[in-house]
């Protein structure tokens, strides 16, 4: 009896441990150096048109670091991607410092 | 009695009221690009979306190809798309900017104090979204995305305004 359990929390735990694992290694988080964003009644849009894309699961953009701190979903989306969105909303995501 | 007074107008200057959702849209009479007068109550019976925006806004030029797509493809449904520039604002560079995109809405040159009599908020562009009754439905901020168009808009094109239903129970 006392193996049973046992055997049932080890498993349990495994899910759990692999569950997390997959989940951190879709998350991933980049900063992209973003151009032109001198105005601050404008860069919201960056944020807004970022947050609204599938996959991305936070974004924080700066117009005074003329930057954009994205996490998103590795799964779904790719930096690519993720400049092209910027690009549309008018500004100019020039390239990214990786983390 | 009169400071009082004096002080109440500086308040409504300092602070103009900012309009809520279901209230009546403010009304304006301004100035197009090519010197003609855009009013608002032009267009009653229409559903209006106002669009403050200036050349010097990178994400307002970005969603202006896609506003004039929008009045192209919404017109027989009654969609009416009223540009509005925030200042400071050059009128030449505007009509420059308006002919280069082929813009197939009224543009007209705007004030500070007309936008902030619609919302309090800083953000560029800005789109007020009126119904055919010309109460405000939405404010939207920032870039208007299609699914924001679909979601908020295109279910007041699908339909008719008090005007016209109690003209059609007659």
């Amino acid at each position: 009896m006392r193996g049973r359990i046992t055997s049932l929390v080890v498993s349990a735990a495994m899910v759990m441990t692999f569950g997390v694992m997959t989940a951190a290694a879709f998350t991933k988080t980049v900063t992209i150096r973003v151009q032109g964003m001198k105005c601050e009644k404008c860069s919201s849009s960056v944020t807004k048109a970022l947050k609204a894309t599938d996959g991305v699961e936070d974004a924080q953009v700066s117009s005074d670091k003329g930057e954009a701190v994205i996490k998103y979903d590795d799964a779904k989306l790719n930096e690519a991607k993720l400049r092209e969105v910027i690009n549309s909303t008018g500004f100019k995501a020039v390239d990214e410092k990786g983390q | 009695m009169t400071l009082l007074g004096i002080l109440f107008v500086a308040i409504t200057i300092a602070f103009p009221p900012v309009i809520r959702q279901e209230a009546k849209a403010p009304q304006f009479d301004l100035k197009d690009v090519k010197g003609r007068t855009v009013r608002l109550s032009d267009y009653q019976g229409k559903v209006i979306m106002i669009n403050f925006w200036a050349t010097w806004c990178p994400p307002c030029r970005a969603e202006m190809p896609e506003l004039v797509k929008l009045q192209r493809e919404h017109r027989k449904e009654g969609l009416q798309i009223i540009g509005i520039t925030y200042p400071p604002e050059k009128k030449s560079r505007v009509l420059r900017f308006a002919k280069s995109l082929k813009v197939n809405y009224p543009i007209a040159l705007g004030t500070r104090e007309l936008k902030s009599r619609y919302s309090s908020e800083e953000t560029l562009p800005l789109t007020v979204v009126i119904d055919r009754d010309g109460k405000v439905k939405d404010i939207i901020s920032g870039i208007l995305l299609r699914e924001e168009f679909d979601e908020k808009i295109k279910p007041l094109l699908m339909k008719r305004g008090d005007t016209e239903n109690a003209r059609s129970d007659h």
